[in-house]
């Protein structure tokens, strides 16, 4: 009998790269996969692969629905699902920093008594400042985060820099990096129980193609 | 006052009715009679007790997760995350002169405080039972029990992972891995995150470490752990899954036990033998447990002691109804013209056991 492998892979930011890094590892998706906007697909060997919004891939591994994934690292740190997390996938390579208007000085933010940080990632922005002892107010948007200094609606922002390009454009700098991030393989528990070895399988051949 | 806003629930509570009602009464039944059949007495515990009972046993990781109130008297109170800790007290308190070993069950609500996660209400029903005693013959005794509790159920597909809190006490020993680094680093242990390991250390992760996380197959992983358990503490661990392994073995559940040693479980009083049971088509645990041998001691009584829950909100997912036992159809009584008659006649139904409904 042969055990099939579901997994999650997430339709943002990562997307071309993971499917790129699944096709090099033997379990490609369909051509058309792009075009197709299908949500369950069929990749390679004795699998299927479900399309999802990049945060709810650790849901999805969580529970158990599916038996694996492929998640970005700043997803995998505001979520902090409990699942194995066996392989640094080296794709999508990020980082996750705070970053102020040009016009305020460096660091300035840190001596205000509450700090308003405008983020997409609560969970990690209230961790790195609480960790500090700096109070903050956690305003929480879904996109352009780089606007909130611009519009003095934060004194600073936590969120993900790839090229940098987009901060540069809105005079904003960057202060502190908190974290690389790139994406992992996981894996839920109790899979990993029970597909020991084909998950196994999985995890060496990506390995083998992770750069 | 808008009638409707009563009806408002709090977050994480749940309510049961209908099959999903029947269907958990079944399930604890079951498993309530095997653990009977292996003589262990039913303990009812209270909802609620001193907070401190609760944080002492847990931990300070697991302390996030208790529920806290303060009593009329200005006493910290918290309701129960957990049944060990108030299994361990009434032992401490009410049978510390019994002779060893005592078993004890018990079934019930706990109520832990999480952020929404993946199959994690805040009340959650567990069945379980406790061992105080010691020794290979305790430690197999209870997973021989669960086997049976599961198969009760129907549930035969399920897989046994069998790790021990020693083995990796005695690797991060050698390893000379800072006390306070101690936790981080076996959350990342627990999620397979060598990179995570080497930035909690703040340098390369020892060698010794990395191979106890990908210690994880048959019992012939055992032999190969043998190269890190340079410390008695994993020494000791080794031998003991060696032993229950052999056994398992010879007992015909060859098939069904795996190990990890890389097991990390999610409260600091395991001392021994940790385990995990899994079943395809859940993908979250159906129960688990291990030995325990200093909880006891935190209350004065230097008992060792093992023991395991499972979770009946899971159980009654996997679980099929009609194996169990099918409902039973009622036999209608018309009320209508003749109240009086159809009441005696459905008292004489009653009488025979059977199961009567007045229409």
């Amino acid at each position: 009998m042969t055990t099939t492998i579901r997994l999650a892979l997430p339709t943002g930011r990562i997307f071309d790269e993971t499917v790129e890094l699944l096709t090099r590892s033997g379990f490609a998706l369909p051509d058309d996969v792009r075009e197709a906007r299908k949500l369950h697909v069929p990749n390679g060997r004795d699998q299927s692969s479900v399309l999802v919004k990049d945060r709810d891939v650790p849901t999805y591994v969580e529970h158990g629905v599916v038996d694996a994934g492929i998640v970005g690292g700043d997803v995998l740190a505001e979520t902090n699902p409990d699942v194995y997390q066996p392989l640094d996938l080296r794709i999508g390579r990020c980082q996750m920093v705070v970053a102020r208007h040009q016009d305020q000085r460096p660091g300035g933010y840190r001596e205000l008594p509450l700090v308003r940080v405008a983020t997409k990632y609560p969970e990690v922005a209230s961790r790195y400042f609480h960790g500090q002892g700096i109070p903050l107010e956690v305003i929480i948007l879904s996109g352009s985060v780089e606007l909130a200094p611009v519009l003095g609606l934060a004194d600073c922002i936590v969120d993900l820099v790839q090229t940098g390009k987009t901060m540069a454009a809105n005079g904003l700098e960057i202060d502190e990096v908190l974290f690389e991030s790139t994406a992992r393989f996981i894996i839920n528990r109790a899979s990993f129980r029970l597909k020991a070895r084909v998950l196994g399988e999985m995890v060496s051949s990506l390995a083998s193609e992770v750069e | 006052m808008n009638q409707r806003s009563n009806l408002q629930i709090p977050s994480g509570v749940q309510c049961f009715y209908g099959r999903e009602a029947r269907l958990r009464k079944q399930v604890e039944r079951v498993v309530g009679d095997v653990f009977s059949g292996w003589s262990y007495e039913e303990v009812i515990v209270p909802l609620f007790d001193y907070y401190e009972v609760f944080a002492r046993a847990g931990g300070p990781n697991f302390a996030e997760h208790i529920y806290r109130f303060i009593g009329r008297e200005g006493e910290l109170l918290a309701l129960r995350p957990d049944f060990t800790a108030l299994v361990a007290k009434v032992v401490a308190s009410r049978m510390q002169d019994r002779s060893l070993p005592l078993r004890l069950f018990y079934s019930g609500e706990v109520l832990r405080y999480q952020p929404p996660k993946a199959g994690q209400q805040k009340e959650l029903f567990q069945i379980g039972l406790e061992h105080i005693g010691n020794g290979l013959d305790a430690d197999l005794e209870v997973l021989l029990v669960a086997f049976e509790a599961l198969g009760r159920l129907g549930v035969n597909d399920a897989v046994l992972t069998l790790g021990h809190a020693g083995f990796l006490v005695g690797v991060l020993e050698d390893s000379e891995v800072p006390l306070d680094l101690q936790s981080g680093l076996l959350e990342a242990i627990r999620a397979r995150n060598t990179d995570h390991a080497g930035s909690v250390l703040g340098r390369e992760v020892p060698a010794a470490v990395l191979e106890a996380m990908d210690l994880f197959g048959g019992p012939e992983i055992l032999e190969r752990a043998k190269s890190v358990a340079t410390r008695p503490e994993s020494q000791a661990a080794l031998e003991r899954l060696e032993a229950i392994s052999k056994e398992l073995y010879t007992l015909g559940f060859g098939e069904r036990i795996q190990f990890d040693l890389g097991e990390v479980r999610d409260f600091d009083y395991y001392t021994g033998m940790i385990f995990e049971l899994h079943a395809p088509g859940t993908g979250l645990e159906l129960g688990g447990g291990g030995r325990y041998d200093s909880l006891l001691t935190k209350f004065g009584v230097p008992h060792p002691a093992v023991g395991f829950s499972l979770s009946l909100d899971r159980l009654a997912h996997k679980v099929d109804e009609e194996r169990l036992s099918p409902e039973q159809t009622p036999r209608t009584i018309m009320l209508e013209k003749q109240p009086a008659r159809a009441l005696g006649e459905a008292m004489e139904l009653r009488q025979k056991g059977e199961k009567v409904r007045l229409g």
